[in-house]
């Protein structure tokens, strides 16, 4: 099999759009890593929830109100949005606001939500893997690759709300307050920071982050109660490729665990692409323990 | 040190206790639960033996698969003794996690987790993919010799029993304190002159060579192994047993696994409520009783003297 020129275009296309998802779903859990020092294994939870509701509530509303695909599925995502944001605020209330900067605790909690949202998704929405119809008939063309148009649309829409989320960190206040709380706790607090309030921000606009990618994957693939568990696991290799808590680093990590995953699984099988990231991220340790962009925990 | 001493005690007072009761007891699903529960206790003290030294390390259910396969290539492949099996489990394991921990202990706190994660998971993986080890569907007919088959719930217990016996002794002697003292701060650990990353390499290995050992055991109490039963979330119930039992002491581990096993058990079958009210468990006890029931029950006790008193 020789790597021709549009073969590899393909490829690159193919990492561009796993990617885009990758990106987002590994900087929501970054993104609380980084202000809240809890690393949330029901992270997984938001982004199948918002899958779940897109496939449970858009045959109704086509049935119901027979507009055309794409705007219920917006109109099912702004929902699906809404219903993640709520869960995600009750859980921070309820739980994880008592676990802060604890990594043990707030791991076996997370845990337990994980095992406690999946049973109850599974009793609402049932076992049976769903299917979302197509948003957008048809192909592109893309630099010689070949892309179905929806996901050309889903693909935009991952990569702006990364820029924006980028520029949310980077630019406004309460960017600033975020980097800062991550970075020093107890200075950021000296400087009237409130931490408690920052961190519920962080852990909003993470499930937030879940709730868009797990919103995009929905046209995608088949959707099950355990959908996240496999996005988790790969989030986890990318964020230390990356760095804990590094959102530039997420972003590089999840476009090269895309590469891999693209290139490795056309030419070999995609179980072996997984054991190769493994060995990926066991040679990154050897050179630097910290990541790729991240800064050595003291 | 009284307190090594009522930790002996417990130990010891549980384990003849339930020797006493699968030697007299016949009831096959009653012997198959606490065969159950103290390998579910070896997993949890084997987890809890890391977080000495402040690491949570996930890769002990890879170590654990590794004795299982170990054993199953052995008895099913090889035609070895049993006891070899039993042994060769926990030096597989030995080795392996030397390895790992040679590289991975680098890292420190969350990285060390997700990496342990990625590791356990990555093991699976290959099982899955070696068609020498029966790929998905595993590997069947694991037995133990003919003849010692009544005797397998008392073996496993004894030999569980020491397991965590020998974990519990390397706690209570220097060496444990020398973990406790990296747990707290290993900077000043370093300053005196002890080598944190071997200290920490020996505190993951001895940990290794009981999950081995234990699960070469677990391949012959289940007769079949397959990928599936050594995922993460082997490790990860683990922790929640740990967690819920009470993290301050050995005893409160052991009590978590058996409670969290029966529960389980009782749970099976049940569906998506199964997840329901495993996950609910775990959560309420995080929420009501953050330092466990083995923790909340001494705190009583201390109230009550001390109201007493």
């Amino acid at each position: 099999m020789a790597l021709s020129v549009g073969l590899f275009a393909q490829l690159l296309v193919n990492t561009l759009q796993i990617g885009a998802v990758y990106v987002l779903f590994a900087l929501g859990l970054t993104l609380v890593f980084g202000v809240m020092k809890v690393i949330n294994f029901a992270h997984g939870q938001f982004f199948t929830l918002a899958a779940l509701v897109i496939a449970a509530t858009m045959p109704e509303f086509t049935a119901r109100f027979g507009m055309p695909a794409w705007l219920d599925y917006f109109v099912c995502f702004g929902l699906a949005f809404i219903i993640v944001g709520i869960l995600g605020a009750v859980l921070y209330f309820v739980g994880f606001e008592r676990y802060l900067r604890d990594l043990v605790g707030s791991f076996i909690l997370s845990v337990g939500l994980l095992l406690f949202l999946e049973g109850i998704y599974l009793w609402l929405f049932g076992g049976a893997p769903r299917v979302v119809p197509k948003l957008l008939e048809g192909q592109v063309s893309l630099a010689g690759g070949a892309m179905e148009s929806q996901r050309l649309v889903i693909c935009a829409i991952a990569l702006a709300a990364t820029a924006a989320l980028y520029q949310l960190v980077a630019k406004t206040r309460m960017g600033k307050a975020l980097r800062a709380v991550a970075e020093d706790r107890e200075a950021a607090m000296l400087q009237g920071i409130r931490y408690r309030r920052i961190s519920f921000y962080g852990f909003m606009i993470g499930s937030g982050l879940a709730a868009i990618s797990g919103g995009l994957i929905a046209p995608l693939t088949a959707i099950t109660p355990a959908l996240g568990n496999d996005y988790l696991a790969k989030a986890f290799i990318i964020i230390i490729i990356g760095g804990l808590g590094s959102i530039p680093g997420a972003i590089l990590g999840g476009f090269l665990i895309a590469a891999v995953e693209s290139f490795a699984g056309y030419f070999l099988d995609l179980s072996y692409a997984t054991i190769a990231m493994f060995v990926l991220v066991m040679v990154f340790l050897l050179v630097r323990p910290q990541g790729i962009l991240g800064v050595a925990e003291r | 040190m009284t307190g090594n001493k009522t930790g002996w005690f417990v130990t010891a007072a549980i384990t003849a206790a339930l020797l006493g009761y699968t030697l007299v007891g016949d009831d096959e699903y009653t012997q198959h639960l606490l065969m159950w529960s103290a390998l579910n206790a070896v997993l949890a003290v084997g987890l809890r033996f890391m977080l000495l030294v402040g690491e949570t390390n996930i890769a002990t259910g890879a170590f654990y698969g590794m004795g299982a396969y170990v054993a199953a290539v052995f008895t099913t492949k090889w035609n070895l003794p049993f006891p070899l099996a039993l042994l060769a489990g926990g030096v597989l394991a030995v080795g392996v996690g030397a390895l790992f921990g040679v590289i991975t202990l680098r890292t420190k706190g969350p990285y060390f987790m997700l990496i342990s994660f990625a590791f356990t998971e990555v093991v699976r993986l290959i099982y899955t993919r070696v068609e020498w080890l029966g790929g998905n569907s595993g590997i069947i007919g694991v037995f133990p010799p003919q003849g010692l088959d009544p005797y397998m719930p008392a073996l496993t217990i004894l030999l569980c029993g020491a397991l965590i016996l020998m974990m519990y002794l390397c706690e209570a002697s220097n060496l444990g304190r020398v973990f406790q003292a990296i747990e707290n701060n290993d900077a000043i650990v370093e300053t005196v002159g002890i080598d944190v990353m071997h200290v920490k390499l020996l505190c993951l290995v001895i940990a290794a060579f009981a999950l081995g050992v234990a699960g070469a055991n677990h391949a012959f109490v289940y007769n079949v192994i397959s990928p599936g039963d050594f995922s993460y979330l082997v490790p990860v119930f683990a922790l929640a047993y740990v967690k819920i039992g009470g993290d301050n002491h050995v005893a409160g581990s052991i009590l978590g696994a058996v409670l969290l096993t029966v529960l389980a058990q009782a749970l099976q079958g049940a569906g998506a409520l199964q997840h329901i009210l495993f996950g609910g468990a775990i959560i309420a006890s995080m929420l009501v009783l953050p330092d466990g029931i083995w923790g909340g029950v001494g705190r009583l006790l201390r109230k009550a003297r001390g109201g007493a008193a």
